[in-house]
């Protein structure tokens, strides 16, 4: 089973390689550093987690990666390419959900077909993407009649509608009450494993990203590089009881430096 | 309600107005008013079923308040002659001037409405598209910025010299002052709308292949429309502003130049009549207005109900 998913990843998930990627920032006139040499390989269908505290360039490193901005020195490259500006196999999932407000979630949804002008070859692909999260009813609701976590669906459907090779998750259940978060984390993992798609997740949450993630990088404070690298190969669903989780999860806690803390 | 409408109807006729005066239509006032006493008393009783009768319901505040006032101003003025004429007419008189006058009223509308709608929509257009390109290209704002800043503040009205002697007519120069103080509110506000657009909105079309151009006519100008539409608000009391003016110092045509018209001949009772024919028309066009921003923001939150 886990093979056959694996194989399935490998026929339509991109790979994605960053070499030595920095980047800087302008401050108030100083140079702010805020990545450093960060040197990744991701396969095929892989999700990988980029776990580090608060403002340490995570989210910089997913605009780097999603072609929003561009890195001050080194490359990021995708299936072989480099990566120069924003493409539609890689998707963004950001923290906030914006939706248009001025848009039915439908036609938030439809956002990117129609932005390329496939809305009317592809049409039936939102009706999917809405069933697949699960907002079926709500295809002519208002953004502002949506919860938050319904909200989070809609963005969730409006990239999944574009049938990103590369998912690129930026802390997207960040704002959702804990127990909204815990069924969706479920709920990516199963569209993780049902789309094939290569996903990166961004999160500060340590159960987080050792349940959804085969591969969990750590980060350190800002400028951040690479502290160390966790491998959770456990089968999905995973549990958070689970004795081998646990351990990962102290493992992980000590990479961060708060071993004694918790 | 009804009751106090007869009241004025019965005041009107029965009173006689006061000696030396020739108002000729005392009668058809009393009888507009026993009219509408007649309709709200058979609305009272047979209406309580229809939609039309709550609402009139929640107004009979205000038309009790009105027949009051019906009252007051027929007293003081046709039957005791307690304000100087001609300056404070009786209501009889002014339905004179709507009755025997009404052409020439209606030539005033036609004729205001035609100078209105060409300077107004010419300048929300002009105003709309130059908003967008300043707030969107750097090289748009900085070269018409500064433009809009030296010539934007500047009372559409204090052209009026220099519009009537550039433009071949004075129709056409009245539309360019209109257009003018209409094109002010509209760029300023829908340039504000497009500066002020959350730079996620772009990076979301971005990441899912939008081209340029989808990004200003589908992300940035959607979301620029609840300002767009207050630019277009002030301009359209600004307009009103300055066609009153330049009806009343330059275009022979209109209700501007209707009440100027009226006031040299010392018509007071045509010059009421035109104002009120004025804010009518005024209100009628503000409330258009937000009607159809209530349509296309259908989607907003708390939107201020006109």
């Amino acid at each position: 089973m886990v093979a056959a998913v694996a194989s399935d990843h490998a026929v339509r998930g991109s790979t994605l390689t960053l070499r030595e990627v920095s980047h800087r920032f302008n401050f108030e006139g100083q140079p702010l550093p805020v990545l450093d040499r960060i040197s990744l390989q991701v396969g095929r269908g892989e999700f990988v987690a980029l776990l580090g505290p608060s403002g340490c360039g995570k989210s910089t490193l997913l605009r780097l990666v999603a072609g929003l901005d561009t890195p001050t020195a080194g490359s990021l490259l995708t299936e072989g390419r480099e990566i120069e500006a924003p493409d539609p196999s890689r998707v963004v999932v950001f923290q906030d959900p914006t939706l248009y407000p001025w848009r039915t979630v439908w036609s938030n949804v439809a956002l990117g077909l129609e932005a390329r002008g496939l809305l009317r070859t592809h049409r039936g692909r939102i009706e999917d993407a809405l069933r697949l999260v699960g907002l079926t009813g709500f295809a002519n609701a208002y953004p502002h009649q949506l919860s938050g976590g319904m909200a989070q669906r809609a963005a969730l459907a409006r990239a999944l509608v574009n049938d990103p090779k590369l998912l690129i998750l930026d802390e997207p259940l960040g704002q959702l009450d804990s127990l909204t978060r815990i069924a969706m984390q479920a709920e990516l993992v199963a569209l993780w494993q049902r789309s094939s798609f290569t996903a990166l997740l961004v999160t500060h949450d340590v159960e987080e990203a050792l349940l959804l993630a085969g591969r969990v990088i750590v980060l350190s404070d800002r400028p951040a590089r690479i502290k160390a690298e966790v491998i959770n190969s456990q089968p999905y669903p995973r549990h958070r009881g689970d004795p081998h989780f646990v351990e990962l999860r102290r493992e992980v806690f000590e990479h961060l430096g708060l071993d004694e803390a918790w | 309600m009804a009751a106090a409408w007869l009241v004025v109807a019965a005041l009107t006729a029965f009173w006689p107005d006061k000696p030396e005066s020739d108002w000729t239509y005392t009668g058809s006032f009393a009888i507009a008013c026993a009219v509408l006493a007649v309709a709200l008393a058979l609305a009272t009783f047979a209406g309580g079923r229809f939609v039309a009768f709550q609402r009139l319901q929640r107004l009979s505040p205000w038309l009790f308040a009105l027949a009051l006032f019906f009252a007051a101003w027929e007293a003081v003025t046709a039957k005791r002659g307690l304000l100087p004429l001609p300056f404070f007419p009786p209501p009889q008189a002014i339905l004179e001037v709507a009755i025997d006058d009404w052409g020439r009223l209606a030539e005033g509308i036609f004729a205001s409405a035609r100078l209105l709608a060409s300077g107004y929509f010419i300048g929300a257009a002009v105003g709309f598209v130059t908003g967008v390109a300043i707030g969107w290209s750097r090289l748009a704002g900085y070269w018409i910025h500064p433009v809009l800043r030296f010539i934007g503040p500047l009372p559409a009205t204090a052209w009026l010299p220099l519009a009537f002697f550039v433009f071949p007519s004075s129709f056409s120069a009245s539309i360019f002052l209109i257009a003018l103080a209409t094109g002010f509110p509209v760029t300023v506000l829908t340039w504000s709308g497009v500066a002020c657009v959350k730079s996620a909105y772009y990076d979301i079309a971005r990441t899912l292949g939008a081209t340029q151009r989808f990004l200003v006519l589908k992300v940035a100008i959607p979301a620029a429309m609840p300002h767009v539409f207050v630019g277009l608000f002030m301009g359209l009391g600004n307009s009103f502003a300055v066609l009153v003016v330049a009806e009343m110092l330059g275009v022979k045509a209109g209700l501007g130049w209707y009440l100027q018209w009226a006031q040299g001949w010392a018509a007071y009772a045509n010059m009421y009549a035109a104002l009120l024919v004025m804010a009518l028309l005024c209100s009628g066009l503000i409330t258009l207005l937000f009607r159809l921003r209530d349509r296309l923001l259908s989607w907003q939150k708390g939107l201020v109900r006109w």
